[in-house]
């Protein structure tokens, strides 16, 4: 009996747990591969390269959980990025060019949040108009050229507080917060509901607009604030800076657990999936792997690592039911 | 006498309105740019600078279209070209291969094609401006010979596979550079797609596993000016070596500082300028075809000062 039960407890960490073992086995895979893998300047930079991508994930992963979508989010960020910058050219003031990279990102989501609550158009189409209209609107802004000499502008994405590099200090907080409103928030249960099944929601008394015009708010704050860690690490005002950003976020929170079906995932889930993705990079440059190859390795490791979380958890729902058949599987048999 | 005076009083209103008719006619030449993809910035700067040259051309106006980095729009622009009678269609292919049969297209059609930035070879009829890609690359790589240290380990960055100009400039090294210095070792090559952050992410990775770079071998300025980003602070790598191709703004003031150490420029306001100059002499009937191309001069610390003078003209340095 004791034994049945240390095994079935071990099956929920597994499951609950998998994606963070799937972070250990790399990590330990890594650092045989090669020695510096675990050295304090190697894991600030991949903290520092996967800082921006992984704001953007937690981003989603509020949306997705939500039953919504960002596409736009890599034009967003170019465009809060560049204005940011801008302001910070003409004024001198870090504090002004920060107001108005989350201000802008922030608005541009509020319209976002207006087109799918208002005018009932998929998240999926309202963000990809988006998508083109704020890009359309950096490159309009600066006729398509790169903003140089932004001075100390480049503070927010090259300084450090104590040895943590600021853009990794950002992620942390922004982590925090993620973590904080999913969890222990009456906006996160709500956020949870209302990705889980709209109508039980609505009808319980949840006000789904509000909770998916809030839920797009976070969001845009995040972009504004990933908008203003690229210029500022890259040390130039891009308008086309960010392309595919919205892929890589959503490769993080997805392989991070979180469900496109909505109701489901975790900011730490997130965060595990972004360092899986930046890990997988950074070993495979640091081993010299060739460019094409990386692709196929990085696609392969992806679809392993993401099955892998997903087998984990079909079987502690199949536990949960105490059924030997998912309610699918059943369908099935009955046909 | 009145009678000559009317006969006068005609021919000069006839005159007159012959003169207006022509210039209205030489203010009528339409020009479609097709511009590979605003979103890139060399493209962009192309396309600012042919719109400032035509201003200098009374009889010329200029349609700037953005292709978006796709060549089906960018064959689709060229047909909506002809079909709208443009006078003269300039294309800065996305990729010259598939802009290849539609460009044919047009000049059978009767229009005027030129190719630019990078030109399509063997179009008959049509004609090119262009900077050469290979040479751009070489007049860095012939420098590098003299300057990189025995044994050095250097690492490469690459535009996009596939890309004409990406691989006419890797070409260039290698035949240049690589085939001659077989002492030297790549110790990381990658493609980093023209873009700033992705050579970041990629240099500061192979900082981690090796314990010296002696150069950066850059394919553009913006690769090029990312992996230096990464080392600016370390005093391991004061003595880097690093070159690029374009001669953007940021790249002149690296190399005015003295940290970086040599591009080719690729002027777009020559190549606006030569680009209207051709088609101006194309659509007034003075040439018929020509393949021309313009300096691509490299520039190193010596004479930076008078390439940071273009930037300065077009506000990109203040």
């Amino acid at each position: 009996m004791n034994n049945l039960m240390t095994r079935e407890k071990w099956q929920t960490i597994k499951s609950r747990y998998s994606i963070y073992l799937v972070l250990i086995v790399m990590i330990i895979v890594c650092n045989l591969l090669n020695e510096n893998f675990l050295s304090p300047r190697n894991l600030s930079n991949i903290s520092a390269q996967i800082s921006v991508t992984t704001i953007l994930a937690f981003g989603e992963t509020i949306l997705i959980i939500g039953g919504l979508l960002d596409l736009s989010c890599g034009s967003v960020l170019a465009l809060a990025g560049v204005l940011s910058v801008y302001v910070f050219k003409e004024t001198g003031s870090l504090s002004l060019a920060f107001a108005v990279g989350l201000i802008v990102g922030v608005l541009c989501n509020f319209v976002n949040g207006i087109l799918v609550r208002r005018f009932n158009i998929p998240a999926f189409i309202a963000t990809l108009a988006m998508m083109t209209v704020a890009r359309g609107i950096a490159l309009l802004f600066t006729k398509g050229q790169n903003l140089y000499q932004i001075g100390d502008y480049v503070w927010f994405g090259q300084g450090k507080i104590g040895f943590v590099p600021l853009p990794v200090f950002f992620m942390i907080i922004v982590g925090i917060v993620t973590w904080y409103i999913l969890g222990h928030t009456s906006f996160g249960r709500s956020l949870y509901a209302v990705g889980g099944n709209e109508e039980a929601a609505r009808a319980s008394g949840i006000n789904v607009g509000r909770i998916k015009i809030g839920a797009y708010l976070i969001n845009g704050a995040f972009v504004g604030l990933a908008g203003i860690l690229l210029m500022a690490r890259t040390n130039v005002g891009a308008p086309n800076a960010g392309q595919g950003y919205e892929f890589e976020a959503l490769t993080a929170a997805i392989i991070g657990g979180t469900s496109f079906s909505g109701g489901l995932g975790t900011a730490g889930g997130t965060l595990a999936g972004a360092f899986i993705v930046g890990f997988l990079n950074n070993i495979m440059n640091l081993t010299g792997v060739d460019s094409y190859l990386q692709q196929v390795i990085k696609g392969g490791i992806i679809a392993l690592a993401v099955g892998y979380d997903m087998w984990a958890k079909v079987n502690r729902t199949r536990k949960t039911l105490g059924a030997a058949k998912l309610p699918n599987e059943r369908k099935e048999a009955k046909a | 006498m009145k009678f000559m005076k009317s006969i006068r009083t005609v021919t000069a209103v006839a005159a007159l309105c012959l003169a207006a008719t022509t210039v209205a006619q030489a203010e009528n030449y339409k020009i479609a740019f097709i511009a590979r993809a605003q979103a890139d910035s060399f493209a962009a700067w192309l396309a600012n600078g042919i719109m400032d040259e035509v201003k200098k051309y009374p009889d010329m106006t200029v349609d700037v279209m953005d292709a978006q980095a796709d060549d089906a729009k960018e064959n689709a622009f060229i047909e909506n070209a002809v079909a709208n009678k443009y006078d003269l269609i300039i294309v800065q292919p996305n990729n010259g291969e598939a802009q290849r049969p539609y460009v044919e297209q047009a000049v059978k059609d009767g229009v005027k094609v030129i190719t630019t930035n990078a030109r399509i070879k063997d179009i008959p009829g049509s004609s090119s401006v262009d900077a050469d890609p290979y040479e751009q690359a070489a007049v860095n790589a012939r420098l590098a010979l003299e300057q990189v240290p025995q044994g050095a380990s250097v690492v490469v960055l690459n535009g996009p596979s596939g890309n004409m100009h990406a691989d006419m400039r890797r070409d260039a090294w290698q035949k240049e550079f690589f085939d001659k210095r077989s002492d030297v070792k790549i110790v990381g090559e990658q493609i980093a797609h023209w873009n700033k952050e992705e050579a970041m992410r990629f240099m500061e990775d192979w900082v981690q596993a090796n314990d010296k770079i002696d150069a950066v071998v850059s394919m553009n300025d913006n690769m090029a000016a990312g992996a230096l980003e990464v080392v600016k602070d370390d005093p391991k790598f004061d003595k880097m070596l690093a070159y690029g191709v374009d001669g953007t703004a940021e790249a002149m003031l690296l190399i005015q500082e003295g940290r970086m150490t040599s591009t080719a420029l690729q002027n777009a306001y020559d190549l606006a300028a030569k680009n209207i100059s051709v088609a101006h002499d194309l659509l007034t009937g003075k040439i018929e075809q020509i393949d021309t191309d313009i300096d691509c001069p490299l520039v190193t610390k010596d004479n930076v000062a008078e390439f940071i003078e273009i930037h300065k003209k077009s506000g990109a340095i203040k």
